[in-house]
């Protein structure tokens, strides 16, 4: 029973680490937080229903959604953000929530009195692994998630782009005075965020059907699994997200089954008051 | 001599609103109808059960209205939040200056406006699952549809007719809606021989139900109530099946039958094994659900329809207050009041709506129309099937 | 007293008595907004001295006013106790609640972390209102009495001369709090926290305060609610909740206690007019947001600042 509750919560869990991936990746290179996070990946789970339902075979669909989604991150960042970076940090937050209302907004109107589905590719079952039940839908997702983080390691890694990110992550001065374009650098990060948010939410919407609210509990779980993993870690956003999904498992399973629901908030709570740098973050704390 | 006019004036106006009888909203030519619902915020899916009746309204209108008067429909949107809820029913009832109000409220809005209703005088005629709203009868609030309670009661009711089932799981939100469907199957179960082996909440927006499945599968149980919305209960239904569970698993109103059917699409999970109490008389726009399609489709603009255009269960559900409040005002005469057109709801008895499966029957000490109903389920064969009890199809339509 | 600054005060009285006489004018309907209005002033002041004039990212606000909410109306279903005798219990509940959640701003959390850390503690109370039944009624919610003031029943009419006392003695509080050793230490810790320290200003006990302020003002306005809307439900105290109160105070004013003012009326009355539009409320809300935040980012109250210096407020959130 344990073995099938760990199974699992990981291929949750591994949702949960590609969002908290994304906000941590447009965290890191804004120090903003998107608010409007978990409403950027419901727009790109309608897109990609747009596009499958205009007759777009699913990959074309997914690739198209994740570029619409790219734009949006982009043309928020340059037009929305950029013009008040210097205000206070509320303003900020408050900004990437309006974007994010806005877009929920736009989904109720169009949507909001129906549930839609998006349709799978692929079919629909489960197979056993020796004791252990496995869904088609959890291997599909803990692939392609899988997959995502693969190439954004050699992106990192291998690539010219990646040593530009890491340079900039490393000191934003410093990377403008070799000369990197910084604020089209944060303007792509976001659209980074944007197109990988819009892949964690139309691999969400491959499991769940689509409402225009899908985004407030990914948004929570995203920021549960940045809290464990400690902000501002990419490897940590992934190991927070499968620890997240076990453990709202194994807890809802042996303790209470409400703890599937509210084993977020009580991580956020208990990770920032014991260890507020979390499994790999850096200093969090304000010591004055 | 200025005051001796005050006096009669204000004597004159007085005795008008004493002895008249409450007319407002209505004139001449128009009844004003307030349709309060939750056209924006978290349950703005329900909104099609506003829209139904918004659709027969306009058909009785474009055939010249109910004694002379055509109806003036005023949307306001409650957004399943009280505060907005209070805004609309009072912008409704001191602005617009409505007859009655209908729709379909959020059980907290429903709660949060029952005192005003009742100290305005103003009639609510809707649907709710919250059976508070009606019980205990208060005058000139009239649930038609199946409440919670009698929902409830239908899905215990069905699951213990299997012979042999008396261990029943229950899943279900923690919210309101939930326990208005699970507290009186619960009830029922314990009141007919059953026991309740299992709670288990699933969360509205879960993405996954492992863990509640397998407690339920721990707990030996024989059926599930599943008080769930339609979303969470097709993540369930996945779940029973990808762990094998092959029990019968009831769900409540808050999901279209024939969508949860088709999302979840394996058919080993749901062909034998979901069922649904069944509030209509026949199939979705089938025989004489099929004048209610037709009208649905004609009536309603693109907005208000879903988008591929075919009027689902929500439609049907919240048609049948309309047809009821319209009759009402056939009794009630040429010269309807606030009071006449209570008594005259009050007199229905019987009263055969063409889409429900029970006949309404009100009088002055009961307000909730429609009790038993049928079962709706999917055969071995793939077909759906409304059945009588457990094993027994409604024979003919 | 210098000649602005008791013209200033002129002005401020000049506007809770002209409002005296509106509810005559009003319909019940108008009565109900206006009451609406005057409860989410308290609320967005309590908000603004945490935010605005502390600096500190705590989201809690909608806890504070579910605490009070909760208390105020326990106390009047379970204890029988009439509404005029629960604010202040609903206060300082929401004042018990502000030093608890200043706890981890004491040891340092801050900015996203204190954010995110008061917004999953919003949530939790969400829960535990469910899950604690006996008291709250659970999910089904908690029916209340009608409010009462010394045994006279309260319509919407009276509601609002209650209401406007509260909210004028709140206001005229924090102000003199704002205006006292107590508010300029809150502007060292905003302006710079590590300096303030340095300079030997105990911050943390000033956290503390102000935290506390903030709950007590929030509670307060807790209450209400309980009066106003008469039933009680966990689901009023949720995210959408907070949504709302940071439009309020960004489009006032972060900082301001004219901006709180400001920033209540407007997006109290705001969704009125939408209610004829079903569906389009939020993406209005959203893209008003968007506008302010871009166009008139320290709120309406920079705008009346700017028109004449009497509306200037040193508090008013500085670049």
């Amino acid at each position: 029973m344990l073995l099938q509750l760990v199974v699992s919560g990981i291929a949750n869990g591994m949702l949960y680490a590609l969002i908290a991936l994304s906000m941590t990746l447009v965290y890191r290179a804004t120090t903003v937080l998107n608010f409007g996070h978990g409403d950027m990946a419901t727009a790109g789970a309608y897109a990609g229903f747009v596009l499958v339902g205009a007759g777009l075979p699913f990959i074309a669909a997914f690739a198209l959604a994740l570029g619409l989604l790219f734009a949006a991150g982009f043309l928020v960042q340059r037009f929305l953000l950029r013009p008040i970076m210097r205000a206070p940090h509320f303003a900020l937050a408050t900004m990437a929530l309006a974007v994010g209302y806005a877009l929920r907004g736009a989904a109720r109107l169009r949507w909001g009195s129906e549930i839609v589905n998006l349709p799978r590719p692929y079919p629909q079952g489960a197979f056993m692994l020796g004791p252990v039940v496995v869904t088609n839908d959890a291997l599909v997702i803990t692939a392609a998630v899988l997959v995502l983080f693969v190439l954004m390691l050699l992106l990192f890694r291998a690539t010219r782009l990646g040593r530009i990110i890491r340079a900039v992550f490393q000191t934003e001065r410093g990377a403008a005075l070799v000369g990197i374009n910084v604020p089209l650098f944060h303007g792509l990060m976001w659209g980074a965020g944007g197109a990988l948010a819009a892949a964690g939410g139309v691999l969400l919407a491959m499991i769940v059907p689509l409402t225009p609210d899908m985004g407030e509990w990914v948004l929570v779980r995203g920021f549960a699994a940045m809290t464990l993993g400690g902000f501002g870690s990419l490897p940590g956003a992934i190991a927070g997200g499968v620890l997240l999904g076990v453990s709202e498992e194994v807890l809802g399973f042996y303790v209470s089954t409400v703890f599937t629901d509210i084993t977020a908030y009580l991580v956020t709570i208990l990770v920032l008051l014991i260890r507020p740098r979390g499994l790999f973050g850096r200093q969090a704390l304000a010591r004055v | 001599m200025r005051w001796v006019y005050a006096f009669l004036f204000s004597l004159v106006w007085i005795s008008a609103a004493w002895a008249g009888g409450n007319t407002q909203g209505i004139t001449a030519t128009t009844i004003k109808i307030g349709m309060l619902g939750p056209y924006s915020g978290v349950d703005s899916t329900a909104d099609p059960l506003d829209y139904g009746p918004v659709a027969y309204l306009r058909a009785i209108n474009a055939q010249g209205g109910v004694n002379g008067r055509k109806f003036d429909i005023i949307l306001a949107d409650s957004a399943c939040n009280e505060t907005q809820g209070i805004a609309a029913a009072k912008k409704l009832i001191y602005e617009d200056k409505v007859f009655m109000i209908m729709g379909q409220p959020c059980s907290g809005v429903a709660m949060a406006i029952k005192p005003m209703l009742l100290q305005t005088g103003v009639p609510w005629m809707g649907s709710s699952a919250n059976p508070h709203i009606a019980i205990p009868t208060s005058p000139g609030i009239f649930a038609v549809d199946y409440n919670g309670v009698a929902s409830g009661h239908a899905m215990a009711a069905f699951a213990l007719s299997k012979p042999g089932l008396t261990k029943i799981a229950l899943v279900m939100h923690s919210n309101d809606w939930a326990r208005g469907y699970c507290d009186p199957a619960e009830a029922y179960i314990k009141s007919h021989g059953g026991t309740v082996v299992a709670t288990t909440i699933l969360d509205m927006d879960a993405t996954d139900a492992t863990a509640q499945v397998l407690r339920i599968k721990a707990s030996g149980a024989q059926a599930v109530m599943g008080c769930l919305y339609q979303q969470a209960l097709i993540v369930f239904l996945r779940g029973m099946h990808e762990y094998g569970m092959r029990i019968p698993v009831i769900g409540a109103l808050g999901a279209d039958f024939d969508q949860v059917v088709h999302d979840v699409g394996t058919p080993g999970a749901v062909r034998g094994v979901y069922f649904q109490p069944y509030q209509f008389q026949a199939p979705l726009g089938q025989g004489p659900l099929k004048q209610f399609h037709d009208i649905f489709v004609k009536y309603l603009t693109k907005s208000e329809l879903p988008a591929n255009g075919v009027p689902t269960n929500f439609y049907y559900f919240g048609v049948p207050v309309a047809i009821v409040a319209v009759e009402g005002f056939r009794l009630a005469g040429p010269d309807p009041t606030r009071e006449s057109w209570i008594a005259a709801v009050e007199s229905l008895k019987h009263f055969q709506t063409g889409v429900l499966a029970d006949t309404v029957t009100f009088s002055a000490t009961n307000h909730v129309g429609t009790e038993t109903m049928p079962a709706v389920g999917i055969d071995a064969d793939g077909k759906e099937t409304i059945y009588k009890s457990w094993g027994k199809p409604l024979v003919g339509e | 007293m210098s000649g602005a600054a008791r013209a200033g005060r002129r002005l401020f009285w000049l506007v809770p008595l002209a409002l005296l006489p509106v509810p005559l004018a009003l319909n019940p309907y108008q009565q109900f907004v206006a009451d609406l209005v005057l409860m989410y002033v308290p609320v967005a002041i309590g908000f603004n001295v945490v935010i605005g004039n502390l600096g500190l990212f705590a989201f809690s606000n909608v806890a504070y006013f579910g605490i009070g909410a909760y208390a105020s109306g326990i106390l009047m279903a379970k204890a029988g106790l009439p509404w005029w005798i629960t604010v202040l219990p609903a206060g300082l509940a929401g004042c018990g609640a502000g030093v608890l959640t200043a706890v981890p701003a004491l040891r340092g959390v801050r900015l996203f972390y204190l954010a995110i850390m008061t917004l999953a503690f919003g949530e939790l109370m969400r829960w535990s209102y469910i899950r604690a039944e006996a008291l709250t009624g659970g999910s089904m919610g908690l029916a209340l009495p009608r409010a009462l003031l010394f045994g006279w029943p309260l319509d919407d009419a009276r509601k609002f001369y209650v209401f406007l006392a509260l909210a004028v003695i709140l206001v005229i509080a924090t102000e003199r709090l704002l205006c006292s050793r107590f508010g300029r230490a809150f502007m060292a810790i905003r302006g710079n926290e590590v300096a303030a320290a340095a300079m030997g200003i105990p911050t943390g006990r000033f956290i503390v305060i102000g935290f506390a302020w903030s709950g007590f003002v929030v509670g307060v306005a807790g209450a209400m609610y309980a009066a106003l809307i008469g039933h009680l439900s966990p689901d009023s105290f949720n995210l959408s909740e907070l949504v709302l109160e940071f439009a309020i105070i960004m489009v006032g004013g972060v900082g301001s206690q004219l901006g709180s003012v400001l920033g209540a009326a407007v997006l109290t009355a705001l969704p009125q007019l939408f209610m004829s539009w079903p569906g389009s409320e939020e993406l209005a809300f959203g893209l008003l947001l968007i506008l302010v935040i871009l166009f008139l980012p320290r709120g309406l109250a920079s705008l009346l600042a700017r028109w004449h210096p009497i509306f200037r407020d040193r508090y008013l959130l500085e670049e």
